[in-house]
């Protein structure tokens, strides 16, 4: 067993499922946490555009429905990407990113500005099909080896294809567009900062996890 | 032009995003092609025999309620009680199942048809996961659908 996020500290079970904290997903988890409390915490931003070349200014004023609705979306945000930290069980793993992938599109959907919600769309599309490869991974991944847990695949005796772990790879680009910030930053012109930074945040933090399963199972 | 300046520009206009990802998906679905004889472990977790005759197919995982059944888990020790509520039916349920042959097709919109345990007590996290989903989606559309139009 390759354990590059060094030995358990604590498991947390649930049935089948087990929960396991490595010094490096404890990491993750305890960021994805104090994030998780800022965001519940701070107020939104205030944008302000500037119109060139005269004083005026546009105030953009984020509506209390909406910060509530996009702070609920930023929380569930932050439960699913504690969730995703912590899992040790590939299908339950699956889950969580997609449910991250969910809530990333809930976080902007609530802002009434045309070019973010375009953004969000084709963003959206991609997470809906990016389903596709993240449990096709995880179903390969449970045919060939008959177990889903990490810690047995990551114990050895599993001949885990590379196929599987880049579908599962490529699913979890997919929910969180991983790399591809280029691209969600057209997401991030949304009025209200520390709701968006989570998007960021939280497919960060499940692609760091699922490069560490992919490296131990 | 240099190609990462190419690249980066093709890569930060959000429209292209879909292409990208179906670009990806394509390059490792051939990967997957090529790599295909992929051998299937005989030795599953959660084993599955399918009889289409009996009436309650495709869910039947066999046993007898509140007997000991044998179920395979990961970690047997988790779940000490596996095995003892499968194949339990309501009375309804049961009547259902003696009387037609579709109780299997039905088991989302009846309570406590079959408790299938491996779903609901060993896998049980992932049904609260899928039912988050499902709420997160929801919360979403009704916010959708209720917003004010200006």
């Amino acid at each position: 067993m390759s354990e590059i996020g060094g030995s358990d500290l604590f498991v947390l079970e649930f049935g089948d499922i087990l929960h396991y904290y490595t010094p490096y997903t404890t990491t993750l988890f305890v960021l994805a946490l104090i994030f998780t409390g800022l965001a519940i915490l701070s107020r939104p931003e205030g944008q302000v555009d500037i119109a060139f070349g005269g004083d005026a200014y546009y105030a953009k004023e984020t509506a209390v429905s909406e910060m509530r609705f996009r702070r609920f979306m930023t929380i569930a945000c932050g439960l699913a990407t504690m969730g995703a930290m912590g899992s040790g069980d590939i299908f339950n793993f699956t889950l969580f990113a997609s449910l991250v992938g969910i809530t990333n599109v809930g976080i902007v959907a609530a802002v009434k500005s045309r070019h973010v919600l375009d953004a969000a769309y084709e963003y959206g599309i991609v997470a809906m099909v990016a389903t596709l490869p993240l449990f096709g991974g995880a179903a390969l991944i449970l045919a060939t080896t008959g177990t889903l847990s990490i810690p047995a695949l990551a114990a050895g005796g599993f001949a885990v294809p590379p196929i599987g772990k880049a579908l599962l790879a490529l699913g979890v680009i997919g929910e969180g567009m991983a790399p591809f910030y280029a691209a969600k930053a057209e997401m991030f012109r949304a009025p209200g900062a520390p709701y968006v930074i989570m998007c960021s945040l939280s497919s960060l933090l499940i692609f760091l996890r699922v490069v560490e399963i992919a490296i131990t199972i | 032009m240099l190609i990462i300046t190419r690249i980066s520009r093709f890569v930060s206009n959000f429209q292209n995003l879909v292409a990208l990802f179906a670009g990806a998906c394509i390059i490792i679905s051939l990967a997957g092609i090529l790599s295909l004889p992929l051998g299937f472990e005989e030795q599953q977790l959660y084993p599955k025999t399918l009889d289409p005759a009996s009436s309650l197919y495709p869910y039947d995982r066999g046993g007898v309620p509140f007997g000991t059944t044998e179920v395979v888990v990961q970690y047997p020790e988790n779940s000490p009680y596996a095995g003892y509520v499968t194949a339990y039916l309501t009375p309804l349920s049961q009547y259902l199942a003696d009387h037609t042959h579709y109780l299997g097709t039905t088991i989302v919109a009846h309570p406590g048809g079959i408790i299938d345990e491996i779903l609901y007590n060993t896998r049980g996290l992932d049904t609260v996961v899928e039912t988050s989903i499902l709420f997160a989606a929801f919360a979403i559309a009704s916010y959708l659908f209720r917003r004010e139009v200006k």
